[in-house]
């Protein structure tokens, strides 16, 4: 009852994360590709940053929720949480894979190559890789229980690739640029800065929306499939 | 279900007239021409144009007065006199984009704005390969939940959520 409740408010309430997700985005995109100066060195091909960054945090954002998840999944054997740590992994895989394709096309006119072997590339290609693990191992496994808990465990194991994600810049010195925001503050112009912060929160806000929204398909395919198997089982028997 | 193809197509519509905006000013003010296409055209109102400042052709004429190059293209080539902000871009066999007008009485090209190649071709894929797939994805998903609450209507084996029963 309680998480016939909690799909209810996330019905109830997605269209509003969505509308301001579509907002925000809007706007950046705008500014991103229209007010925003060009890059003193890389010219107009900085632009693809406000697509290519948010997507980046946002996987990230992904797998942190995913970790959160599996975390309470184990603590409190929540159905739903697991559902939403089974939405927040399809996702990432998503978010992951803009990340990779958009920084492709954005190295070969920056770096003059498709790919190079840089450890901020290679850790996030690693992410990509755990989060597919991840989607694999849930079909494999017959039991709906243990599905979960080996997903789980497998996603707090791979969680140890995000915080090497985030430092790979500033532990390994290569071709990736450095933290534009960091702790020695912002190296990077306002009216940069302030389209790539508006498609961030745009791109949060569509992560969240999208988690609503999944976490609901997964719910309702697993209530679907049991609620059919009681009946064949009521018929067969 | 009704409601919810009405919505995306809203949406279909909205990026269609944006992508039919975004690709005439991409022709009006963005595109840029070939240095072989100035001189045949030799347009009267400002354009820009792509190529390359030939070798050893840099000639300043004074701490912060015009500088003068010579830009070639396929084949061709011809003079161009800048007066702006001065550019560390502007360097021998860099491939730039010269903004400014063809003046055809002194066959130079004043211009007035140096930048860099823009490389729209790069900017368009990474947006398209984002955001194609992006529509795509969100389509799919709410299309699934949609037909998931009507075949769980349907089939009758969605059960309300009933009040508790107090003492």
């Amino acid at each position: 009852m309680v998480i016939s409740r909690l799909i209810a408010r996330l019905q109830r309430y997605e269209g509003w994360f969505g509308v301001a997700a579509g907002l925000l985005i809007m706007v950046g995109l705008y500014m991103g590709l229209v007010t925003s100066s060009p890059d003193y060195y890389q010219g107009e091909v900085v632009r693809i940053m406000y697509i290519h960054v948010p997507a980046a945090q946002s996987a990230m954002f992904a797998y942190t929720v995913l970790f959160g998840g599996s975390i309470w999944y184990l603590w409190k054997r929540d159905p739903i949480v697991d559902n939403m740590s089974h939405a927040a992994a399809g996702i990432g895989v998503f978010f992951t894979l803009i990340a990779l394709i958009t920084g492709s096309i954005w190295a070969k006119p920056t770096w003059n190559t498709w790919w190079t072997w840089d450890p901020r590339l290679i850790s996030f290609t690693i992410m990509l890789l755990i989060l597919v693990g991840y989607l694999m191992l849930r079909t494999f496994l017959e039991d709906k229980e243990k599905e979960a808990t080996y997903g789980a465990i497998l996603a707090i194991v791979g969680f140890i690739d995000l915080p090497i994600i985030h430092f790979s810049v500033e532990w390994w010195r290569t071709l990736h640029q450095p933290l534009s925001i960091s702790t020695r503050g912002v190296s990077i112009a306002s009216d940069m800065l302030i389209p790539l912060l508006l498609m961030s929160i745009g791109f949060y806000l569509l992560f969240t929306y999208m988690l609503m929204v999944r976490t609901q398909m997964l719910y309702l395919e697993r209530l679907l499939e049991a609620k059919r198997g009681r009946m064949l089982s009521k018929v067969h028997v | 279900m009704k409601r919810f193809y009405i919505r995306w197509g809203g949406v279909l519509i909205i990026t269609a007239i944006i992508g039919v905006l975004g690709i005439q000013r991409y022709n009006r003010d963005v595109t840029s021409i070939s240095p072989d296409r100035l001189l045949r055209e030799q347009p009267a109102q400002a354009v820009r144009v792509l190529g390359m400042v030939e070798a050893a052709s840099i000639v300043k004429e004074g701490e912060g007065g015009p500088v003068a190059f010579q830009l070639s293209g396929e084949g061709t080539k011809f003079s161009v006199r800048y007066i702006g902000e001065e550019s560390e871009n502007l360097r021998d066999l860099k491939t730039l984009v010269v903004e400014g007008k063809w003046n055809s009485t002194t066959q130079i090209f004043e211009a007035d704005k140096i930048s860099l190649v823009p490389n729209y071709g790069f900017i368009t894929a990474a947006y398209l390969a984002s955001l194609i797939p992006m529509g795509l994805f969100l389509f799919n998903m709410e299309r699934r939940v949609a037909m998931l609450y009507i075949q769980i209507k349907e089939e009758k084996v969605y059960q309300p959520e009933e009040p508790l029963e107090v003492g």
